[in-house]
């Protein structure tokens, strides 16, 4: 036992020892972020995590920037730009005197740089933006970007620009590309990265050639914690200042507290119902072909249930997708044109459609007479919340007199079952970017096979597609979104079923300055451009890392305890040995 | 020891290594998934673009030319690119070693030694207070879901008190080297090694107990006691070695399960080891990832199997015969 005590002693002060030894320089000003999801590359033609956005959105700014109030197009590294006559080519102005953190010209090559090769070497965060692209350098100051085809997104430039001078040798080809670790360091954006411990931290220094002007923090720490629970502990000791994916739970507890604020920010995510519309081989219950059946099924969902039950009242009930972190995007569905929750008017579609349950054995039959209606629900069990709506599913469906049978799947898995069209309905979800054409563009049928995860065709929401894709009035484009939504709602393949929001916390007691995006609605951090980490000023002269005098003296207290043992049971043995001598 | 014994024994071990080789490429692909559309679900990327990242991933050919190419790699000790992070597959695991093997590691040794005396310490004192203390508090430890005691440990030791850091592996602020960055790293594991060395303590100390008691009961150890020797002698001279066996093959059976590291342990303390990364590879799913940390987990476990029947073959030369 007395072995047990010593190794614990020994174990604990050997900890506490270091902290005594460590001392941050008190002048800096540390903010420390905590998360759960760690990175798996830096490289910005690689990674792909919301965690690894949050760094390059500091390290690297981009021509054109968005604002935090609306997504709006503003200025970034170019102070202006000037569109062509039919809209396809736009001529950017650099600000004058431009330069990257290590003190080299950022100059009009690197932005034409990093569109041609991202668009050739196909990286995967750039080449969306960049396929039809082509940038040309004008002088040092002005570059001319170019569209192969009319596009709408155009002028916002919000690709993340490399310095030309790091990564143009290190990228003769794509494969040298992927396999750089990018820990470089040179960025233009307000922090760059000064060191990466994978699976622990990402430290970030502030940038003094940002364009903006140094920020107020000296570094900034992403660090990880796998433990969710651990992350809130660590911000309620103050061992943290922020937050990231605070669990539904502990949102509460942390809202008690007067020095810490929990918020919900909604930046466009959702989680949906999806109904196989039958485009792909594999073919859904004959019923679900019937618009008539899709519609008392959407009527049979307690949205509001799921959000209390599942999501402990942090969500928002969903009418149509939304294709944008921007809620404009989403069309006003008046109510009475809502397919709302209503049990018995999908009972009686359903009777009056002729799908009856003439066995008596609480199971409707397909009109005339039939096999029972039992729907393959496929359950994702990636997360806590799809299994959660699982179990709720077979309940809203007993009551409208469908059976349900429910398969569960890793997303992996599901994703192949829905490829093949194997099954009836699953729960899964999306998160859109700011412009809406990716997201709509998921449910063409080009995307059938791919992202197209309801296995729909419709020729006029592809055809609005197309339309959309080539409207340069921005008014215009948003009324086509609009209209191709309402159509996807009508059609009742994809009921949405709450915009799910981001959960963070951050201390007040130590930085101030916060901001949402979007307004009023939006998360904090990890947002689209995350803006709050240059507005960010100390509270009082908030420094970082200090460790409190208490944990200082027990420290020392231990040390000289295990000192003290250590030597005594050196002295015991010299003794023993001597005696035996 | 003979030769034929140690060949055997070493051949053996080769051919389960090359089966697990040959068994790792398939395990992963019974189930059909195509890794590519899962690691870049909703990111926006041209179908064109896809086609090309699934040839760079060779998932384009057939089965078995997939394997030919695997076995070709393998066989130059090349485990391919990691599908997400495009680095190297034994430069991510390499990096990660070190890590898991100094919390699993440590905890080990720690949990076989101070088991192992505890077990002696209860079977010399059968039957009283000491064997009943010892005996309660191991099992205890041992029936907690290592997890769980890992969060009160956590609770007690860094929530309530801020005598430990929450969790990571070095305090990210601080740029120190040397001394004070193993300094560090000691503070930051002293909790996860405990809650592992006190979730283990107890087998050690189970096994360790009764093979003494079943020693005790032998012949020579009543003639020891009639030749006048100590009880302590008797105890460390006669006793012990003999019943010592079973902790050996024990100890030998955990240590090749060091390097899987302990996931849910890893995980409470956000501890940037194997297990850790096993979780995460499991979710592409990152094929190459999985098949180089399967690999390596198994060469081991056959390693350190090996070596304990080399060990108890010395130990006890009736295994040989």
């Amino acid at each position: 036992m007395k072995r047990l005590i010593l190794a614990v002693i020994v174990l604990s002060s050997l900890g506490a020892g270091s902290a005594a030894i460590a001392s941050t320089n008190d002048q800096e000003v540390v903010l420390r972020v905590g998360l759960g999801q760690p990175w798996t590359s830096l490289n910005v033609t690689v990674g792909f995590e919301v965690s690894v956005y949050e760094i390059w959105n500091l390290q690297y700014a981009t021509l054109t920037d968005k604002s935090a109030e609306d997504f709006s197009t503003i200025e970034g590294l170019a102070e202006s730009w000037e569109p062509s006559n039919d809209g396809r080519t736009y001529t950017y102005t650099l600000r004058e005197g431009l330069l990257w953190s290590d003190n080299t010209p950022l100059t009009a090559e690197d932005i034409a740089w990093t569109i041609n090769t991202s668009r050739d070497q196909g990286w995967t965060n750039h080449v969306a933006t960049t396929t039809n692209l082509d940038a040309v350098v004008i002088d040092d100051r002005t570059v001319e970007i170019t569209s192969l085809v009319p596009d709408p997104k155009l002028p916002t430039m919000d690709v993340y620009i490399v310095p030309k001078h790091i990564w143009e040798p290190i990228a003769p080809d794509g494969e040298a590309v992927t396999s750089y670790e990018a820990l470089d360091g040179v960025g233009s954006g307000p922090f760059v990265i000064e060191q990466y411990e994978p699976e622990q931290f990402v430290r970030m220094r502030a940038n003094p050639n940002y364009w903006q002007g140094e920020p107020a923090i000296d570094t900034i720490v992403f660090q990880i914690f796998t433990n969710a629970d651990a992350r809130v502990a660590a911000l309620q000791a103050g061992e943290l200042d922020a937050i990231h994916d605070v669990a539904e739970e502990s949102m509460a507890t942390l809202d008690d507290d007067p020095n810490i604020v929990a918020i919900a920010g909604y930046q466009g995510g959702f989680d949906e119902l999806a109904i196989n519309g039958g485009a792909a081989e594999g073919q859904p219950h004959p019923a679900l072909l019937d618009p008539i059946v899709r519609r008392a099924i959407g009527m049979a969902i307690d949205k509001e249930a799921v959000i209390e039950d599942v999501l402990a009242g942090f969500g928002e009930p969903a009418t149509t997708i939304s294709p944008s972190a921007d809620p404009s995007w989403v069309p006003d569905i008046p109510e009475d044109e809502q397919i709302a929750y209503d049990v018995a008017g999908a009972n009686a579609l359903l009777d009056e459609a002729g799908y009856l349950d003439t066995d008596g054995d609480g199971i409707r039959e397909m009109p005339g007479g039939g096999d029972n209606i039992v729907l393959r629900h496929g359950v994702n069990t990636d997360s806590n919340t799809y299994p959660a709506i699982g179990e709720l599913f077979p309940g809203w469906m007993e009551v409208i007199g469908l059976g349900v049978e429910l398969n569960s799947y890793d997303g992996g898995q599901l994703f192949e079952v829905i490829v093949a069209g194997d099954y009836d309905t699953f729960v899964w979800g999306w998160t859109p970017f700011v412009d809406p054409d990716p997201m709509l563009s998921y449910f063409t049928s080009a995307e059938i096979g791919n992202n197209n995860d309801a296995n729909w065709a419709d020729p006029d929401y592809d055809a609005l597609y197309e339309e959309q894709n080539q409207e340069l009035n921005p008014e215009r484009r948003k009324e086509i979104v609009h209209e191709m939504l309402r159509l996807m709602y009508e059609a009742g393949v994809y009921y949405p079923l709450y915009y799910s929001p981001d959960l963070q916390a951050y201390r007040t007691d130590r930085f101030e300055g916060w901001i949402r995006q979007p307004a009023d609605i939006g998360p904090v951090m990890f947002s689209n451009t995350s803006p709050s980490y240059f507005l960010l000023q100390p509270v009082g002269g908030a420094v970082g890392g200090g460790i409190s005098p208490v944990v200082l003296i027990v420290t020392g207290v231990v040390i000289v305890g295990v000192i003290v043992l250590l030597l005594a049971n050196a002295r015991r043995k010299r003794a023993s040995a001597d005696d035996r001598e | 020891m003979n030769a034929r014994f140690t060949i055997g024994k070493i051949g053996g071990a080769l051919v389960t290594l090359a089966f697990v080789l040959i068994f790792n490429f398939f395990l992963f692909r019974v189930v059909q998934t195509d890794p590519v559309s899962t690691l870049f679900r909703g990111r926006n990327i041209p179908q064109e673009r896809l086609d090309q990242l699934r040839a760079e991933f060779g998932l384009d050919k057939p089965l078995g030319g997939q394997f030919i190419d695997y076995l070709e790699e393998t066989a130059q000790l090349n485990l391919g690119l990691s599908y997400q992070s495009r680095q190297p597959v034994w430069e991510e695991i390499k990096a990660k070693i070190p890590a898991t093997l100094a919390l699993v590691g440590i905890s080990s040794v720690l949990s076989a030694v101070i088991g192992t005396a505890l077990g002696v310490a209860a079977a010399w004192r059968r039957g009283t207070k000491t064997d009943y203390g010892i005996t309660t508090s191991t099992m205890l430890f041992y029936s907690m879901p290592d997890f769980w005691l890992g969060m009160l440990l956590l609770v007690g030791g860094a929530i309530a008190t801020g005598l430990f850091p929450v969790g990571g592996m070095v305090d990210a602020g601080s740029s120190r080297a040397g001394i004070g960055r193993l300094l560090d790293q000691a503070h930051h594991m002293a909790l996860p090694a405990l809650t592992l060395t006190l979730a283990y303590l107890g087998e050690y100390a189970i096994v360790a107990r009764s093979s003494l008691l079943e020693t005790m009961k032998e012949d020579y150890l009543i003639v020891a006691r009639a030749k006048g020797l100590r009880d302590i002698k008797v105890r460390n001279r006669h006793a012990i070695p003999n019943a010592l066996l079973p902790v050996v093959t024990l100890s030998a059976i955990n240590l090749g399960f060091v390097l899987s590291g302990a996931i849910a342990v890893e995980t409470v303390f956000s501890w940037p080891g194997l297990g850790k990364a096993t979780s995460d590879a499991i979710r592409g799913p990152d094929l190459p990832m999985l098949q180089g940390l399967f690999l390596l987990f198994s060469a081991a476990v056959i390693l350190f199997n090996l070596i304990a029947d080399l060990v108890y073959g010395r130990l006890d030369p009736r295994v040989r015969t």
